[in-house]
């Protein structure tokens, strides 16, 4: 019996040790802007995982620093990072050139912020940069050039016929 | 009896609609420099494909319709819902060039809304379009809201009897000074200064609040088109919630109060006659319906407990109520919030404030405060009719600019503009609620968009069904010109196909 037991627990630790464990055990899912939206009671004052980009402007106040993360849905959050929180140093926030850095914030999620007036917000307690931003290429296309060249010149021509007799206008 | 439309009623129409779309490919100069100043050379050139499209439209337009007639009531109106037509598809250019529409489709919902001063938009990754796009998208809203026929007077048209008629299919019907050219300056005076104004004290506001000392002026500029054209479009698409910022919504509510107040009364006042502020039945009308309907939103959102104390109700129930009301759509809450935290009555008094709407002769939508007092003065007119003895003579009043005899063709045709706008609002309810969308959502959804309002319940997306992006986007251009000019418009073009009829069997 104590054999058995012996066994039984040998295998019950190797199990644990070798079951495969998901690589995001232990962490908070990643919520989106539409998600802690729509399901603003259930997540309200909960702690939240969410990642998103920087958008342009990081509003630094005198408690602390509002920043807007865009999620890519064509929403985004407002997070508040309070001065006792360690900010780490954004390199770029967003721009028609830039992508700015990614980060993952864990917070507490408001569905109305009693300290901001009601808005809804995400207070971080840590934030991580997960991507630092890059440059984002805007290519002039040739074929847009052409494209401007003809109707410039067309526009050119249709001009011309029309001011080259002024006195055809229309009366004021 | 109808008339037949002639050869030389088309070269009128096409004349003038071609000087419009004339002042439209030159203001598309605008966002062009804008983007090479922030040396977004890719947009750049999107805006300057734009611009010589436009132009040789409208070139070509003024070339083959060359006229020395005048326009009269009819060709006035059909040029008016026409141009805005034009300007609405070439205007649409840059949005898909951009790549932030899905279809052109889209482009022109966009355009649409931002010309209507609506705000409701299907851009897609807004956070991530140029300097340039944003300017036009913002400077669209603000033309549009002094109405675009009202900027080709000012610069291209000169003061023809006819060019008041076109104003007039514009719904800017008050006429200021006896010269229409003198009304369009005036108007543009007023929104220039005001404009000036809202950039700098805007601009400081957002240095103030953190934002980019070089972007801030126009971060100023944008909200203060969007607000002062009762536009409700924002640079960022959490639309004021970007900001975190208390003043910067006082400050954006005030140009958006003003905005919405009739050219009249803001001519009466800068000419002296502070007086007319407390006396103008719109400013009664304004007054008592914004009451009314926060008391409203106040008991929809205490039953519900949705704000925690009397400061951030306020800061996010009058900011919300006040938007709709002079139906601007700036919005300090998440599109949804309407639904899962206001509830059907906070929607329902938030609808109603829609529906209402501005001014006559402002830059804002709905039915107007001016024809609710009209509506509602004659009630009392005939109440006290009734309770009068027979022989007794009973006349209404309104003061209006200055006191109106309240006659009953004046009450019905403010009935009638009514009936119109609750027709829309219907048809465009039945459409949501065919395509299954809840019935206070779809309402709200509808009334947003015939009023020129904006806000959204989270039913305008790009992925919505084709033909509630139609459906809207008659609904915008049907409230913000008023229905007469539009309907004038279909009305021409069924006489245009009668005549070639009639034409053809003659010969």
């Amino acid at each position: 019996m104590n054999r058995l037991c012996v066994v039984l627990t040998v295998m019950a630790l190797a199990v644990l040790i070798v079951a495969p464990v998901p690589a995001s055990a232990g962490q908070l899912p990643l919520s989106t802007t539409t998600e802690l939206v729509e399901g603003s009671y259930k997540w309200d004052g909960k702690t939240v995982s969410f990642k998103g980009e920087v958008l342009q402007d990081l509003m630094v106040r005198k408690d602390g620093t509002w920043m807007n993360l865009s999620d890519g849905n064509n929403t985004a959050m407002g997070v508040f990072v309070p001065k006792d929180v360690a900010m780490p140093v954004i390199s770029r926030t967003e721009d028609y050139r830039t992508v700015g850095d990614v980060v993952l914030i864990t917070g507490v999620f408001h569905r109305v912020c009693v300290q901001h007036e009601g808005e809804t917000d995400i207070h971080a307690v840590s934030v991580t940069v997960l991507t630092p931003g890059s440059t984002k290429a805007n290519p002039i296309h040739l074929d847009r050039v052409v494209w401007f060249v003809v109707l410039a010149g067309l526009l050119g021509l249709v001009m011309w016929l029309y001011y080259r007799k002024p006195g055809r206008g229309t009366e004021h | 009896m109808i008339r037949r439309v002639w050869r030389e009623d088309f070269r009128i129409i096409g004349y003038y609609t071609g000087l419009v779309t004339i002042g439209v490919g030159l203001l598309m100069l605008v966002p062009m420099v804008t983007s090479l100043v922030f040396r977004e050379w890719a947009s750049a050139l999107d805006f300057a494909i734009s611009a010589a499209l436009t132009l040789l439209v409208g070139y070509v337009l003024v070339l083959i319709s060359r006229t020395k007639s005048t326009p009269g009531l009819t060709h006035a109106m059909v040029i008016a819902a026409g141009s805005w037509l034009v300007a609405m598809v070439l205007s649409g250019v840059p949005y898909m060039l951009s790549g932030h529409s899905e279809s052109f489709l889209d482009a022109c919902f966009d355009t649409m809304s931002g010309y209507t001063t609506t705000g409701i938009f299907l851009l897609q990754d807004l956070d991530h379009i140029s300097q340039g796009l944003n300017m036009w998208r913002h400077l669209l809203t603000y033309v549009g809201g002094q109405g675009i026929v009202v900027l080709a007077l000012t610069f291209l048209i000169g003061s023809t009897g006819g060019a008041f008629k076109i104003m007039v299919g514009e719904g800017k019907e008050e006429k200021l000074e006896p010269n229409v050219r003198h009304i369009a300056v005036l108007i543009w005076r007023i929104s220039l200064i005001y404009l000036g104004v809202g950039t700098v004290v805007l601009g400081v506001i957002a240095i103030a609040n953190g934002i980019k000392p070089y972007l801030a002026f126009f971060h100023g500029a944008y909200i203060f088109m969007s607000a002062w054209s009762t536009g409700g479009f924002a640079p960022y698409s959490q639309n004021m919630l970007y900001y975190h910022s208390s003043v910067m919504e006082i400050a954006s509510m005030v140009f958006f109060i003003l905005g919405s107040f009739n050219f009249a009364l803001h001519y009466a006042v800068w000419t002296g006659n502070r007086k007319e502020i407390l006396r103008n039945v719109e400013i009664v009308s304004f007054t008592i319906t914004v009451l009314t309907t926060f008391s409203l939103v106040c008991l929809a959102l205490m039953q519900r407990g949705v704000y925690p104390n009397a400061v951030a109700l306020f800061r996010r129930g009058f900011f919300q109520l006040v938007s709709g009301h002079t139906t601007t759509g700036q919005s300090n809450i998440y599109a949804r919030t309407f639904v899962r935290e206001w509830g059907p009555l906070g929607m329902l008094a938030t609808t109603i404030a829609m529906a209402i709407g501005a001014s006559a002769a402002s830059t804002g939508g709905g039915f107007k405060g001016l024809r609710m007092g009209i509506i509602v003065r004659g009630i009392a007119t005939d109440i006290r009719k009734l309770l009068s003895p027979e022989r007794a003579v009973v006349t209404g009043h309104y003061h209006h600019i200055r006191d109106n005899v309240l006659s009953d063709s004046v009450v019905k045709g403010a009935a009638v503009i009514v009936v119109l706008y609750v027709l829309i609002y219907v048809v465009g309810a039945i459409v949501g609620m065919a395509y299954g969308y809840p019935m206070a959502d779809a309402l709200f959804e509808s009334v947003s968009a015939s009023s020129n309002t904006g806000l959204s319940c989270g039913i305008t997306q790009a992925s919505m069904p084709t033909l509630m992006k139609i459906m809207y986007m008659l609904e915008m251009w049907m409230g913000r010109l008023e229905f007469l000019s539009v309907f004038t418009l279909f009305g021409f073009i069924a006489t245009s196909v009668r005549s070639m009829r009639l034409r053809k069997a003659a010969a």
